[in-house]
């Protein structure tokens, strides 16, 4: 536990020195960086959930925002809904599929090996792709609004104000997880039946309940950042894969079961980021940041526990 | 498993129906059939290299990077170095092999989703230097190959497939009956015991990794020289992950014989399917993985061995 607190304060002092380093050197880097620390923070949180508090592993994470995305974008199109309205019907939905698919596929893997579980998720990530790819084709679809280009400047530093609408996100996800695990029943429950389910079992609670409540509650709020994320980017079948690795490694990275680390993951990680984009010539290799990161941290993960 | 279908009778003359159905195909078919059949011997070797790393119980999403990587290292070595096209798809099972033995010595230690995780990380990777090493790669427009094996001639280069798979397959019969087999078996099942009776693991698993990315890499050698140019998006296509790994889990995993009956159904079906459904025809891929997965654990081999089985007994 104390270890746990000691890298927490190691990274979050990290990622501030990094901060104010930016701040002072190009602060638009700052401010981008910030950005996409919580697109990945918003989607990075459910998992964290999933994988972090129950110990289920989903590669179709990414996949079901892409889904949520496409749910939302229908709607939008369908109803002339505002995406960010759009949000709530979307996250209904998703909570509905993420039930559908859990009783039907990812429940039967729990006592199985690991291995199974993997190879089942990569065939819901492939067939929500692909079904997607048959109904909407592989075009790129986007919506407009107006208010997603408002900027502001402040000095010389002139900026997108709406992208700030993700790390608003992320936090409130964040507080929701917290407010929910520490608070409420169903919450304290899961946590108990990730670290033991048969002990869990014993002392009374439902753990198949538990199981299914914490992905739909988790496959919701993906529901939700679908939404917001087709306001700023546009969406295509394989827009989610990219996302079920990112998520993965911040999970990883934070520390299975530590949800506000991740936050502070997806800050090193934005940051690093918009710092090789703003290198000439350096967005090609901007991916690099993300899979040398993956690598680094699995290694020194796995060689820390073998110690 | 294997000992069923050692014994039984009816196994080799179903594949002996099947050897020579393959091997007069070209005569009887048109280009078009051909190259069918060099796209479903590609993905079969695919999915033996891959069944022959799972054995170990290690599950490898780094498929379409070795393919890449081989892909590339052949037509890179034959338009620089001026390779003769199969001495280039020897180069790339090296050059494949290599990088597979270097970052294996690190990797090899990871277990579960930290491994599969980690070796779709380095397919990313390889595909990013492909993609942005324009000098040499040529970057997203990729290479053109100066001279094709058999100047592309169809039914040659379908033979060069056939007799390639074939060596696949004895040497993924040979990793069973030998030394090799009993040690991975023994990783996957209880890895602590494989440890204490003194075997060693690590040995086993890089060999295992080495020799199925070689075989990943002279895959890509094979197809790049099938098809006469290469691009990151195309060499690297994670199709050459997903679709291997459906193919083996339905015709059944841990065997040599499940990957190949895999690879001929689906291979067929989804040829098929891709002419009436352009889009999305791959969704049924998805389905068979999770179907396989949830009701039929060991496959259609598996299954038939089953089968088998009881009908003897009855007798």
């Amino acid at each position: 536990m104390n270890k746990k607190k000691i890298y927490t304060i190691a990274g979050i002092s990290a990622a501030l020195v990094l901060s104010v380093i930016l701040l002072i050197i190009k602060p638009t880097i700052l401010v981008y960086g910030i950005q996409r620390a919580g697109i990945y923070a918003a989607i990075a949180l459910p998992m964290a959930l999933v994988l972090g508090i129950v110990h289920i592993v989903n590669l179709a994470h990414g996949e079901m925002m892409m889904v949520a995305a496409y749910l939302s974008y229908f709607i939008c199109t369908t109803f002339g809904l505002d995406p960010l309205v759009a949000a709530i019907p979307t996250g209904i939905i998703m909570f509905f599929l993420g039930l559908i698919v859990f009783k039907t596929s990812i429940a039967h893997t729990l006592e199985a090996p690991e291995l199974n579980q993997l190879i089942l998720t990569f065939g819901v990530a492939m067939v929500l792709s692909q079904t997607v790819n048959l109904i909407a084709t592989s075009q790129p679809r986007k919506i407009s609004l107006d208010y997603v280009s408002a900027s502001a400047t402040i000095g010389e530093v002139s900026f997108g104000i709406y992208d700030f609408i993700f790390p608003a996100l992320a936090a409130v996800f964040l507080a929701v997880l917290i407010y929910f695990l520490k608070k409420t029943r169903i919450g304290k429950a899961a946590s108990a039946v990730g670290q033991n389910p048969r002990g869990a079992r014993i002392v009374g609670i439902n753990v198949d309940l538990t199981y299914t409540i914490i992905f739909s509650l988790a496959s919701m709020i993906i529901g939700v950042f679908g939404s917001f994320f087709i306001t700023k980017f546009s969406i295509f079948p394989a827009v989610g894969g990219t996302f079920t690795m990112k998520s993965f490694a911040l999970v990883a990275m934070a520390g299975i079961g530590n949800l506000p680390m991740v936050i502070g993951a997806s800050l090193v990680l934005g940051l690093a980021e918009s710092l090789v984009m703003s290198v000439p010539h350096g967005a090609g290799w901007t991916p690099m940041i993300f899979f040398g990161l993956i690598i680094i941290v699995i290694l020194s993960r796995s060689f820390r526990s073998k110690q | 498993m294997s000992s069923t279908v050692q014994k039984n009778k009816t196994w080799p003359v179903i594949f002996g129906i099947v050897g020579v159905i393959v091997i007069i195909l070209p005569f009887f078919t048109g280009p078009y059939v051909q190259s069918i059949g060099r796209t479903v011997i590609t993905y079969m070797i695919l999915a033996i290299s891959w069944d022959m790393l799972i054995r170990s119980g290690q599950l490898s999403f780094g498929l379409a990077g070795f393919f890449g990587l081989g892909s590339y290292a052949a037509v890179l070595s034959a338009v620089n170095l001026h390779f003769n096209p199969f001495v280039s798809i020897l180069f790339a099972a090296v050059v494949a092999g290599l990088m597979a033995f270097l970052v294996g010595a690190v990797v090899l230690r990871l277990r579960g989703m930290y491994f599969a995780i980690t070796t779709l990380a380095l397919g990313e990777i390889f595909r990013i230097i492909i993609h942005n090493w324009t000098s040499v790669t040529g970057g997203p427009n990729g290479k053109l190959l100066p001279k094709l094996a058999f100047d592309g001639a169809s039914i040659p280069t379908y033979a060069m497939m056939v007799v390639f798979a074939l060596v696949i397959i004895a040497l993924s019969e040979y990793f069973k009956r030998s030394k090799i087999h009993y040690a991975l078996t023994a990783i996957r099942d209880n890895e602590i015991v494989a440890k204490s009776s003194g075997i060693n693991i690590y040995k086993y698993l890089l060999i295992a990794f080495t020799v199925t990315a070689a075989i990943q890499g002279a895959a890509g050698a094979g197809f790049a020289q099938l098809y006469g140019f290469v691009t990151p998006e195309s060499s690297f296509n994670a199709n050459y992950t997903l679709i291997p790994l459906a193919m083996a889990l339905l015709g059944g995993m841990y065997s040599t014989w499940g990957p190949v009956i895999g690879a001929v159904l689906l291979g067929v079906l989804g040829e098929f399917l891709k002419l009436y459904i352009p889009y999305g025809h791959l969704v049924v891929y998805g389905i068979i993985i999770i179907l396989v997965l949830l009701f039929m654990p060991q496959g259609i081999v598996g299954m038939a061995g089953k089968l088998l089985k009881k009908g003897e007994s009855h007798e």
